[in-house]
Protein backbone atom coordinates (compact mmCIF):
# COMPACT_ATOMS: atom_id res chain seq x y z
CA UNK A 1 0.00 0.00 0.00
CA UNK A 2 1.97 3.15 1.22
CA UNK A 3 5.83 2.23 0.38
CA UNK A 4 7.10 5.72 1.13
CA UNK A 5 4.17 7.76 3.02
CA UNK A 6 4.46 11.16 1.67
CA UNK A 7 2.71 12.67 3.66
CA UNK A 8 4.65 11.86 6.76
CA UNK A 9 7.81 12.83 5.01
CA UNK A 10 5.75 16.62 4.58
CA UNK A 11 4.66 16.39 8.12
CA UNK A 12 8.38 15.97 9.60
CA UNK A 13 9.62 18.36 7.77
CA UNK A 14 7.53 20.74 8.86
CA UNK A 15 8.33 19.92 12.44
CA UNK A 16 11.71 20.83 11.78
CA UNK A 17 11.53 23.71 9.88
CA UNK A 18 9.49 24.61 13.06
CA UNK A 19 12.08 24.33 15.12
CA UNK A 20 14.88 25.48 13.16
CA UNK A 21 12.94 28.61 13.01
CA UNK A 22 12.00 28.65 16.96
CA UNK A 23 15.82 28.52 17.38
CA UNK A 24 16.69 31.16 15.68
CA UNK A 25 13.31 33.23 17.04
CA UNK A 26 14.84 31.97 20.79
CA UNK A 27 18.55 33.82 19.58
CA UNK A 28 16.88 36.87 18.13
CA UNK A 29 14.81 37.29 21.27
CA UNK A 30 17.53 36.80 23.70
CA UNK A 31 19.37 38.93 22.01
CA UNK A 32 16.39 41.48 21.74
CA UNK A 33 19.49 44.29 23.64
CA UNK A 34 22.75 43.59 22.22
CA UNK A 35 24.08 46.46 20.65
CA UNK A 36 24.71 45.65 16.95
CA UNK A 37 23.02 42.90 16.46
CA UNK A 38 20.85 41.74 13.58
CA UNK A 39 17.52 39.84 13.86
CA UNK A 40 17.69 36.70 11.71
CA UNK A 41 15.28 34.48 9.92
CA UNK A 42 14.59 31.35 7.63
CA UNK A 43 12.61 31.27 4.88
CA UNK A 44 8.89 30.16 5.10
CA UNK A 45 8.33 26.69 4.11
CA UNK A 46 6.85 26.13 1.18
CA UNK A 47 10.07 27.86 -0.05
CA UNK A 48 12.59 25.67 2.06
CA UNK A 49 10.56 22.53 1.03
CA UNK A 50 10.29 22.88 -2.64
CA UNK A 51 14.50 23.58 -2.14
CA UNK A 52 14.33 20.67 -0.70
CA UNK A 53 12.41 18.46 -2.81
CA UNK A 54 13.92 19.74 -5.81
CA UNK A 55 11.50 20.87 -8.60
CA UNK A 56 13.71 20.29 -11.39
CA UNK A 57 16.37 17.54 -11.45
CA UNK A 58 17.58 15.41 -8.65
CA UNK A 59 21.48 16.60 -8.23
CA UNK A 60 23.01 13.29 -6.11
CA UNK A 61 26.89 15.22 -6.84
CA UNK A 62 27.94 18.79 -6.97
CA UNK A 63 29.12 18.14 -10.54
CA UNK A 64 25.60 17.33 -11.96
CA UNK A 65 23.82 19.71 -13.90
CA UNK A 66 20.19 20.84 -13.56
CA UNK A 67 20.09 21.93 -10.10
CA UNK A 68 19.89 25.38 -9.60
CA UNK A 69 22.13 27.07 -6.70
CA UNK A 70 19.88 30.02 -6.60
CA UNK A 71 17.21 28.52 -4.41
CA UNK A 72 19.55 26.71 -2.52
CA UNK A 73 20.26 29.47 0.55
CA UNK A 74 16.37 29.18 1.23
CA UNK A 75 16.97 27.51 4.12
CA UNK A 76 19.90 29.16 5.05
CA UNK A 77 19.53 32.21 7.89
CA UNK A 78 18.78 35.34 6.64
CA UNK A 79 19.62 38.64 8.40
CA UNK A 80 16.38 41.10 8.32
CA UNK A 81 17.25 44.54 7.16
CA UNK A 82 14.03 46.49 9.68
CA UNK A 83 14.57 49.25 11.39
CA UNK A 84 17.34 49.64 14.19
CA UNK A 85 17.38 51.10 17.23
CA UNK A 86 19.94 53.86 18.23
CA UNK A 87 22.66 51.16 19.34
CA UNK A 88 22.24 49.39 15.97
CA UNK A 89 20.01 46.24 17.10
CA UNK A 90 17.27 45.37 14.60
CA UNK A 91 15.05 42.95 16.46
CA UNK A 92 11.35 43.66 17.53
CA UNK A 93 10.11 41.71 20.48
CA UNK A 94 6.66 42.66 18.92
CA UNK A 95 7.47 40.84 15.68
CA UNK A 96 8.91 38.14 17.29
CA UNK A 97 6.08 37.45 19.53
CA UNK A 98 4.09 36.92 15.86
CA UNK A 99 6.54 34.50 14.73
CA UNK A 100 6.67 32.26 17.28
CA UNK A 101 2.90 32.28 16.97
CA UNK A 102 2.78 31.32 13.56
CA UNK A 103 5.72 28.87 14.49
CA UNK A 104 3.62 27.24 16.84
CA UNK A 105 0.69 26.82 14.85
CA UNK A 106 3.09 25.05 12.13
CA UNK A 107 4.54 22.65 14.64
CA UNK A 108 0.98 21.87 15.91
CA UNK A 109 -0.05 21.51 12.23
CA UNK A 110 2.76 18.79 11.59
CA UNK A 111 2.34 16.71 14.52
CA UNK A 112 -1.85 16.44 13.90
CA UNK A 113 -1.40 15.65 10.64
CA UNK A 114 1.49 13.37 11.70
CA UNK A 115 -0.68 11.69 13.91
CA UNK A 116 -3.86 11.50 11.90
CA UNK A 117 -1.70 9.80 9.16
CA UNK A 118 0.19 7.26 11.89
CA UNK A 119 -3.97 6.15 12.84
CA UNK A 120 -4.57 5.82 9.35
CA UNK A 121 -2.42 3.79 8.61
CA UNK A 122 -2.67 1.41 11.80
CA UNK A 123 -6.38 1.73 10.97
CA UNK A 124 -5.19 0.22 7.60
CA UNK A 125 -3.65 -2.65 9.28
CA UNK A 126 -6.71 -3.41 11.45
CA UNK A 127 -5.99 -1.98 14.80
CA UNK A 128 -6.80 0.89 16.62
CA UNK B 1 15.65 17.91 18.95
CA UNK B 2 18.65 20.03 18.82
CA UNK B 3 17.09 22.71 17.84
CA UNK B 4 15.10 22.94 20.61
CA UNK B 5 17.90 22.19 23.49
CA UNK B 6 19.57 24.48 21.71
CA UNK B 7 16.64 27.47 21.94
CA UNK B 8 16.46 26.69 25.62
CA UNK B 9 19.85 27.37 26.54
CA UNK B 10 19.46 30.57 24.69
CA UNK B 11 16.56 31.20 26.37
CA UNK B 12 17.84 30.45 29.47
CA UNK B 13 21.01 32.71 28.73
CA UNK B 14 19.00 35.63 28.06
CA UNK B 15 16.87 35.12 30.89
CA UNK B 16 20.36 35.12 32.97
CA UNK B 17 21.53 38.37 31.23
CA UNK B 18 18.61 40.37 31.96
CA UNK B 19 18.36 39.14 35.56
CA UNK B 20 22.37 40.23 36.40
CA UNK B 21 21.41 43.84 34.48
CA UNK B 22 18.10 44.12 36.73
CA UNK B 23 20.41 43.36 39.92
CA UNK B 24 22.47 46.05 38.98
CA UNK B 25 19.83 48.21 38.55
CA UNK B 26 18.57 47.38 41.89
CA UNK B 27 22.17 48.06 43.08
CA UNK B 28 21.90 51.61 41.52
CA UNK B 29 18.85 52.47 42.90
CA UNK B 30 19.79 51.25 46.51
CA UNK B 31 22.95 53.76 46.25
CA UNK B 32 20.92 56.74 44.63
CA UNK B 33 22.25 58.10 47.97
CA UNK B 34 25.29 57.13 48.31
CA UNK B 35 27.84 60.36 48.27
CA UNK B 36 30.03 59.74 45.13
CA UNK B 37 28.74 56.79 43.78
CA UNK B 38 28.85 56.17 40.10
CA UNK B 39 25.57 54.40 38.25
CA UNK B 40 26.91 51.09 37.10
CA UNK B 41 25.88 50.12 33.21
CA UNK B 42 25.59 46.80 31.95
CA UNK B 43 26.32 46.12 27.84
CA UNK B 44 25.02 42.72 26.66
CA UNK B 45 27.24 40.97 24.19
CA UNK B 46 27.27 38.02 22.12
CA UNK B 47 28.70 34.68 23.30
CA UNK B 48 31.05 33.46 21.25
CA UNK B 49 32.31 29.81 21.14
CA UNK B 50 34.98 27.89 19.06
CA UNK B 51 35.31 30.98 17.40
CA UNK B 52 31.75 31.08 16.28
CA UNK B 53 28.55 33.08 17.93
CA UNK B 54 26.63 30.95 19.58
CA UNK B 55 23.17 32.59 19.45
CA UNK B 56 23.45 32.93 23.20
CA UNK B 57 24.15 36.59 24.99
CA UNK B 58 25.77 37.40 28.46
CA UNK B 59 25.91 40.58 30.29
CA UNK B 60 29.24 42.12 29.44
CA UNK B 61 32.01 44.31 31.16
CA UNK B 62 30.36 46.42 33.91
CA UNK B 63 31.65 50.21 33.03
CA UNK B 64 30.90 53.12 35.48
CA UNK B 65 29.04 56.51 33.90
CA UNK B 66 31.49 59.48 33.54
CA UNK B 67 28.27 61.39 33.78
CA UNK B 68 29.37 64.48 36.42
CA UNK B 69 28.25 64.00 40.27
CA UNK B 70 25.51 65.83 41.86
CA UNK B 71 26.50 68.56 43.69
CA UNK B 72 24.57 68.69 47.17
CA UNK B 73 24.89 71.71 49.45
CA UNK B 74 25.11 70.15 53.05
CA UNK B 75 27.68 72.49 55.50
CA UNK B 76 26.66 70.19 58.02
CA UNK B 77 27.94 66.97 56.99
CA UNK B 78 31.56 65.42 57.50
CA UNK B 79 32.40 65.15 53.87
CA UNK B 80 31.73 68.56 52.75
CA UNK B 81 34.42 70.84 51.57
CA UNK B 82 35.01 74.16 52.67
CA UNK B 83 31.76 75.98 50.43
CA UNK B 84 29.68 73.03 51.94
CA UNK B 85 28.87 71.56 49.57
CA UNK B 86 29.49 67.50 48.45
CA UNK B 87 29.58 65.03 45.76
CA UNK B 88 26.34 62.68 45.74
CA UNK B 89 25.69 60.08 43.29
CA UNK B 90 25.09 60.39 39.50
CA UNK B 91 22.05 57.77 39.69
CA UNK B 92 18.65 59.23 37.86
CA UNK B 93 15.98 56.83 39.54
CA UNK B 94 13.28 57.62 36.11
CA UNK B 95 16.43 56.32 34.13
CA UNK B 96 16.90 53.45 36.53
CA UNK B 97 13.24 52.70 36.64
CA UNK B 98 12.88 52.68 32.69
CA UNK B 99 15.75 50.24 32.94
CA UNK B 100 14.11 48.09 35.10
CA UNK B 101 10.66 47.67 33.50
CA UNK B 102 12.37 46.98 29.73
CA UNK B 103 14.68 44.33 31.61
CA UNK B 104 11.68 42.94 32.53
CA UNK B 105 9.82 43.20 29.62
CA UNK B 106 12.78 41.31 27.81
CA UNK B 107 12.96 38.97 30.83
CA UNK B 108 9.41 38.07 30.56
CA UNK B 109 9.29 37.64 26.35
CA UNK B 110 12.64 34.91 27.24
CA UNK B 111 10.49 33.00 29.39
CA UNK B 112 7.70 32.88 26.90
CA UNK B 113 10.10 31.56 24.23
CA UNK B 114 11.64 29.00 26.84
CA UNK B 115 8.05 27.69 27.83
CA UNK B 116 6.93 27.57 23.71
CA UNK B 117 9.69 25.29 23.15
CA UNK B 118 9.41 23.28 25.97
CA UNK B 119 5.62 22.71 25.22
CA UNK B 120 6.57 22.01 21.38
CA UNK B 121 9.26 19.57 22.20
CA UNK B 122 6.95 17.79 24.72
CA UNK B 123 4.14 17.52 22.27
CA UNK B 124 6.40 16.21 19.65
CA UNK B 125 7.57 13.16 22.69
CA UNK B 126 3.71 13.10 23.22
CA UNK B 127 3.60 11.19 19.67
CA UNK B 128 6.16 8.95 20.60
CA UNK B 129 3.53 7.83 23.48
CA UNK B 130 0.95 6.93 21.54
Amino acid sequence: MFIKPEVLAIASSLSAHAAARQALIAENVANADTPGYRARDIADFAATYREADGAGMTRTRPGHLGADDSAANASAPQVSLSEMSPNGNSVSLETEMVKSAEVRREHDLALAVYGKSLDILRASLGRR
Amino acid sequence: MNDFSSSLSIAASGMEAQASRLRHVSENIANADTPGYRRKMVAFEAVVQDGEKSGAVRSGKVRLDPADLTRILDPGNPLADENGYLDGSNVDLVTEIADAREAQRSYEANLRMFDQTRQMAQSLLALLRR
